[in-house]
């Protein structure tokens, strides 16, 4: 059945579905940019492994899944450090986790989230040398955070490989992290 | 997802630029200039903040290469760069519009630009996309223009469908009103 709604919308997508040109100079500018930048990719010296990393974000923390996810990114990131010290008494459910951000140009950064109230100043991210990526360790109970860089004091920045928080329409970027319960 | 791509698979090519050939980043471009462009175009109403934000994406695409998870989506990955940024570009393009327009009333009655081609059907649509609010227009664009399906929508913007759904939805009402007292004028 005809509908004059459906009618005038599909005649305005139409119009706006015409091919627009853009002009072709831009990738000649982009190229120009590009450059100047280090092969995406071909330097990081552990390359596969960081996404691969990065890649998970739902974790399931039965006592021994918990401790081999925790022992994996201990034994592939092995210029972290693992908390030394053992959890207080009442976070004993709490497991660490390793937070990374490859942001080579950046100066500082900082994790904030529902677990730091997004406090900039109480969890910066540190790294050894300034072609590796930046990590911080969290300790984290079972539940589902928010979280986003924040980035030289004035960025901030979701994790783009983890799941944009669907809740945070048009305020800053954050991502989601869900820790699972285990019994 | 409504992004596909022809010839050399984009994965193909996105290996070869992270293995240190530059020259098949210039085929990505190639490849997404014009569609994307469109997106930004219509998206911000103005083609020199398009061009820039378009070229800022790009940029910003190459910069975060490594973090492409699966090179065969590698359109999709990109669009939600253009997407943000295009989000980033009109808050400030909003910010200044606020800054520097002081009698709104003055120019909505302000002579239109001369001809220069396009139709009267042009400047009325234009118009009223103008006229949505960002969210509202991100969504009708994507539904609409770029025919992506909501759950693609959902994954790009970070909304929820049901939040989706109803911005469209409001999209299409208020292009319908716009576009009925345009023909009454």
């Amino acid at each position: 059945m005809f509908d004059p709604v459906d009618d005038l919308i599909e005649r305005i997508a139409r119009h706006l579905r015409r091919p627009v040109q853009i002009d072709p100079a831009l990738d000649a500018r982009v190229m120009r940019e590009i450059t100047a930048l280090p092969t995406p990719g071909g330097t990081a010296p552990l390359g596969k492994a960081w996404r691969w990393l990065r890649r998970p974000r739902q974790f399931t923390l039965t006592p021994l899944g918990g401790l081999a996810a925790v022992a994996a990114v201990a034994v592939v990131v092995l210029f972290s450090r693992m908390p030394s010290t053992p959890p207080a008494p009442g976070q004993i459910d709490s497991r660490a986790f390793q937070f990374i951000l490859v942001a080579p140009r950046a100066t500082h950064v900082s994790l904030v989230g529902d677990f730091n109230d997004w406090d900039a100043t109480r969890t910066p991210m540190r790294r050894i040398g300034s072609d590796a990526p930046w990590t911080a360790v969290v300790p984290l109970v079972p539940g589902r955070y928010h979280y986003a860089f924040f980035v030289d004091g004035s960025r901030w920045l979701a994790d783009p490989s983890a799941p944009v928080a669907r809740d945070d329409d048009y305020g800053e970027p954050s991502s989601v992290l869900t820790v699972g319960g285990g019994s | 997802m409504g992004i596909h791509s022809v010839g050399t698979s984009d994965a193909a090519l996105v290996r070869r630029v992270q293995t240190g050939d530059t020259g098949a980043y210039a085929d990505l471009v190639g490849r997404y200039r014009d569609r994307l462009g469109r997106y930004a175009l219509h998206m911000l109403g103005n083609r020199e903040d398009a061009e820039e934000v378009l070229q800022d994406a790009f940029v910003r695409a190459y910069r975060s290469l490594a973090r492409c998870d699966d090179p065969e989506r590698f359109g999709a990955w990109l669009y939600g760069i253009l997407v943000n940024r295009c989000r980033t570009a009109g808050a400030r393009a909003s910010r200044r519009a606020r800054r520097f327009v002081h009698d709104p009333a003055a120019l909505e009655t302000a002579p239109q630009a001369g001809p220069d081609g396009r139709t009267e059907w042009d400047d009325t649509v234009r118009w009223a996309l103008a006229r949505l609010p960002p969210e509202s227009r991100e969504a009708f664009l994507l539904k609409h223009v770029e025919e992506l399906e909501y759950e693609d929508m959902a994954r790009l913007t970070g909304a929820g469908i049901s939040a989706l759904k109803m911005r469209v939805k409001r999209a299409r009402e208020q292009l319908q009103t716009m576009l009925k007292e345009a023909e009454r004028v």
